[in-house]
């Protein structure tokens, strides 16, 4: 309507370009006047109701906040104090001579002092406290409150910001509030930007000619023409065009601002809104974010060179972007603390120390959403579904997960190291390869580290839950956990027979496993060596006599709930999983037949801390004790005398450890998986055009897999025979390759200790299934047992895999 | 998403329901047998056994060892300080009857000592006095599969079992847990006092 009327006169009194008399038409001026004016009126009226909607109404969508697993600090916690303070300066601590601000430590002769931040957790609020901690070789060996607000048993660190879940191409900030923030903040500002803020009507025509002036005095441009609030207005209201008109506008708007809202609620505003980097696709809007973005920490803790660059920034992010253009930003953040000086609220010192010290950004890999992709789309993967889009990018809800920093920056790196340095031993081309990992913390089945690919912070194809690839013989031991639950047919030392297989299958062809050696390791080999050395032939026999259905039965019992082919060369992995999917399977088989679904998000609360879903522990017995115990004492020899073995080269003698190679066809694939006591990892090492990578589980996977667990501190397998089990202390002497399978000349030379045999190992069986006659100090191949001394109708031979009893849809054939 | 937490999530209630707070008997030690039984295995231990060689561990875990030292009847025993406090202070939310909180409590300690039979053993106390029988079931499991030998805490885990099978309306299931937990109770005697 205005805009109409307003043409309408404009066309009126432009009609009548007549040399008359001036007296004539001044009524038709005054009437223009009018007109004018009352249009003026109404557009201001239109604006004024623009500027107070937007202002009073919800002002700002908060993305949901993202948070990893926060630290617990007690006496007995294997964290070295070198390792605490690496994770300090992650989350943005700073070393001081004192401790009297949150978010502080210092080292000392005595230990390490720290205050803590508070923190709004899931259960409620912890206060900061202060605190000092001591150290021995294994780690936290006291913590003392210093503050005589009680004594501590232990603490928890606030935990690391991780990411925040915006929508695409969206905005993201943290909200803070004038009366939190530094006082040196906002005054920076002000001196910078707008030294007439506090009086000035919201613009400043003086100002604008000030500003020219100052660049001119200064050589470059110092001060922008814009008021906060005329800046603000244009963030806040306005696309960034630059016309007159619009120019106009920002200037009505901005004194309608100023007229309607105190200075206080304006520069508080300003703070929350000023553009200040960006991430990718998101956009990092306030001071109050980008004191995360930058430094890792809270708006509170800034100091005086970190507010300086901040205030710096605001002239342009990008120009002075302190990881791209760290020179560049530097300068400016300079003469900015040159500019705090002179308005006399950095005294000399203070302004001296500032100049002096680094930009202190913390580096690319330590940023926002960029900084953990993978785990963040794991993350919103299991978010979907329980919450719409808006609540999760626009209620500032808080999402508190699994993910445990120190892990995943370990399996970060060695990736990287590890891929680069076995393409340079086996002459691949660099940067061929692709890696994906996996870490869980077992019982409970957290997520504590997901690796997506080799490139730090990469948000491409997350190669940890997408990569669906064969698992070869990591299949194996789901194969002979399925034979273990059939202990009337099998038990560790069940001899198998690994000469060569046809396997006709119901399309005609004919299926022919052979093993990585080429060679078959005769007709008697026990089991456990089967899966020990991952005899192909053998391990294929077994699960023909398990029975493929059985054993597609049993990785739906631990967790796969994908459809597994019901061929016979499933027993070798020719199924595809994702590391994430393999991760499942283990965990269950680790926690001893607890299925329990692994987790990346424990809780979310609303924006006030308010609980809105827990995620608590669950678990089911899918598996039996019993051969699940098995199993892992076999996967254990495997890592002590098997294809994994090399795992001790870099990993504590001491500790027992349970693990499986896998290889898949034409060296594809190349994967390792296995746990200790606290932690169970799964890496893949392959190609992503799937061309071979000339790699096996033992030689791509293997060195990366056990690098990341010795640099975690993964415990040993403490040994807890479930009740199903009796133990048999054995001589175990097969080997393929020795006179007579290892028994030697005169197999009777292991017999005539008696039955005391100091070399024996412990061998598990299911109680009551222990094979007819087996005496304790015999051998493990039932052949030689056999021929003892013991009248033979004494002994049983242990039942051998039962050819007979194969599924109708395929035939055997020799 | 396959694979990964397809378990929905608890809605925790804003305001916590009036809950029974988990007796204590279920979470502590019980005070050694008075009765002097004859030292037993329990029943659930034996399976068929077949051969002569199983027939002598029997006897060997009976009479040829000497007697073993008791396994830890308290927690205090086996847990560190942090977790102690954990688990004092998920007992005082149990208490007031804020239950998820204390669930998520234990589950803090858990993180601390994953293996720890006590910390399942209250875990599951705190689901069957939330009424989830099911999970308290598997938990009481789960505390008597890292309870290593631990007779001790395998009766109260049984006691926990037929509690929860008599709440799920398995009455069958909940005597058959009952004797195990005697049989157990009983053998917590072979351990002079």
């Amino acid at each position: 309507m205005a805009r109409q009327s307003n043409k309408k006169t404009a066309a009126a009194s432009g009609g009548r370009p007549r040399r008359s008399l001036t007296r004539r038409l001044l009524p038709y001026l005054l009437l223009v006047a009018t007109a004018g004016a009352a249009v003026l009126a109404l557009y201001m009226a239109h604006l004024d109701h623009e500027v107070r909607a937007k202002f009073e109404g919800t002002r700002w969508k908060l993305p949901a906040k993202v948070y990893a697993s926060p630290l617990e600090l007690y006496a007995g916690q294997d964290v070295s104090e070198k390792e605490l303070i690496t994770r300090l300066q992650r989350q943005g601590y700073r070393r001081a001579a004192s401790v009297d601000d949150a978010g502080t430590y210092n080292k000392s002769g005595a230990g390490l002092a720290l205050h803590t931040r508070d923190f709004q957790f899931w259960n409620g609020a912890q206060p900061d406290r202060e605190l000092r901690l001591g150290f021995d070789a294994n780690g936290v060996s006291s913590l003392k409150a210093l503050d005589g607000e009680g004594d501590l048993a232990l603490i928890r660190l606030d935990p690391q910001l991780i990411g925040s879940i915006y929508p695409n191409k969206g905005t993201d900030r943290i909200l803070v509030k004038l009366g939190e923030v530094p006082p040196m903040l906002p005054a920076g500002l002000i001196t910078v930007e707008d030294r007439h803020f506090m009086s000035n009507w919201g613009i400043s025509p003086r100002g604008i000619l000030r500003a020219a002036i100052a660049d001119i005095k200064a050589g470059a441009i110092v001060q922008g023409g814009s008021t906060l609030t005329q800046q603000l207005v244009k963030n806040f209201y306005l696309d960034n065009q630059q016309t007159l008109s619009r120019k106009g506008k920002e200037a009505l708007m901005a004194i309608l601002l100023d007229a309607h809202y105190t200075k206080e609620e304006i520069l508080e505003a300003y703070l929350n809104e000023v553009y200040l980097g960006q991430d990718g696709s998101r956009a990092i809007h306030g001071f109050g974010l980008a004191s995360y973005f930058y430094f890792q920490k809270p708006v509170q803790e800034l100091q005086p060179s970190e507010i300086a660059l901040l205030v710096a920034m605001v002239k342009g992010p990008s120009y002075y972007d302190p990881r791209r253009h760290p020179e560049r930003a530097r300068t400016r953040r300079d003469l900015v603390l040159n500019m705090f000086h002179e308005a006399g609220f950095l005294k000399d010192d203070a302004w001296q120390t500032a100049k002096a010290s680094d930009l202190g950004v913390t580096g690319t890999a330590a940023r926002g959403n960029t900084q953990y992709p993978a785990f963040i789309d794991l993350v919103k993967r299991q978010l979907k579904g329980q919450y719409k889009d808006e609540d999760l990018t626009e209620e500032g809800l808080r999402v508190f997960t699994t993910l445990d920093p120190t892990v995943q920056a370990t399996a970060e790196n060695r990736i990287a190291d590890g891929l680069s340095s076995v393409e340079k031993q086996r002459g691949i081309k660099a940067d061929t390869l692709e890696s994906a990992a996996v870490v869980t913390s077992i019982e409970g089945g957290n997520v504590l580290a997901l690796v997506g690919g080799r490139e730090h912070g990469y948000a491409g194809f997350n190669r940890a839950l997408e990569a669906k690839r064969q698992i070869g013989s990591l299949m194996k031991p789901v194969d002979y956990l399925t034979a273990m639950m059939q202990p009337a047919k099998f038990n560790p030392i069940t001899p198998l027979d690994d000469s060569p297989l046809a396997v006709k299958l119901a399309n005609g062809k004919t299926w022919r496993p052979g093993n990585y050696s080429n060679r078959s390791h005769g007709d008697n080999v026990p089991a456990y060596y089967g899966l020990e050395h991952s005899l192909n032939i053998a391990s294929s026999r077994l699960s023909l006599a398990a029975g493929i259905p059985n054993i597609i039965d049993t990785l739906g019992k631990l967790g796969y709930e994908g459809n597994a082919p019901a061929v016979p060369s499933l027993a070798l992995g020719s199924v595809s999983m994702s590391p994430l999917e393999v991760a499942q399977i283990y965990n269950t088989i680790a926690t001893g037949g607890y299925y329990t679904p692994l987790r990346a998000i424990k809780d979310v609360t609303t924006r006030e801390g308010e609980p809105l879903n827990r995620y608590p522990l669950k678990l089911t017995q899918t598996v039996d004790a019993g051969p699940a115990y098995i199993t892992t004492w076999m996967m254990e020899r495997v890592a002590r005398h098997g294809t994994g073995a090399g795992m001790y080269s870099t990993i504590d003698r001491s500790k027992t450890i349970a693990g499986k190679t896998g290889t898949t066809n034409n060296l594809r694939d190349a994967w390792f998986a296995g746990f200790g006591g606290n932690r169970l990892g799964v890496v893949w090492v392959g190609r992503d055009d799937n061309k071979p990578a000339k790699l096996t589980g033992a030689t791509g996977a293997l060195p990366i897999w056990s690098q990341i667990m010795a640099d975690i501190n993964t415990r040993g397998i403490v040994d807890t025979p479930p009740d199903s089990i009796t133990q048999v202390p054995l001589q175990l002497i097969f080997d393929p390759n020795a006179v007579n399978q290892g028994a030697g000349n005169n197999p009777n030379q292991w017999f005539a200790n008696g039955q005391s045999c100091s070399n024996a190992v412990k061998v598990p069986f299911i109680k009551g299934f222990v094979p007819q006659g087996l005496l304790n100090c015999d051998t493990d191949i039932m052949r030689v047992n056999a021929q003892q001394n013991q009248p033979a109708d004494n002994r049983g031979r242990a039942p051998r895999d039962q050819d007979n009893d194969q599924g109708s849809w395929f035939e055997r054939i020799f | 998403m396959a694979g990964c937490a397809s378990t929905p999530p608890d809605t925790t209630p804003r305001t916590p329901p009036a809950q029974p707070s988990p007796e204590q008997g279920q979470t502590q030690p019980l005070p050694p047998s008075q009765r002097q039984a004859p030292p037993q295995v329990p029943a659930d231990r034996g399976g068929p056994s077949s051969s002569r060689q199983n027939q002598k561990q029997d006897q060997d875990d009976q009479s040829d060892t000497p007697p073993k030292e008791a396994p830890p009847q308290r927690a205090e025993a086996v847990s560190s300080p942090a977790v102690m406090s954990l688990m004092g202070r998920a007992d005082t939310l149990a208490g007031s009857g804020h239950m998820d909180d204390a669930a998520a409590t234990l589950e803090r300690a858990l993180d601390l000592e994953p293996r720890n039979a006590f910390i399942y053993q209250r875990l599951a106390a705190v689901r069957l006095a939330q009424g989830q029988a099911d999970q308290a079931e598997q938990l009481a499991q789960k505390s008597n599969s890292v309870a290593g030998d631990n007779p001790f805490v395998e009766a109260n885990n049984w006691k926990l079992i037929a509690e929860a099978r008599k709440t799920a309306g398995d009455s069958k299931g909940a005597s058959a847990a009952s004797s195990k937990a005697v049989n157990y109770e009983r053998s917590t005697s072979q351990y002079s006092q």
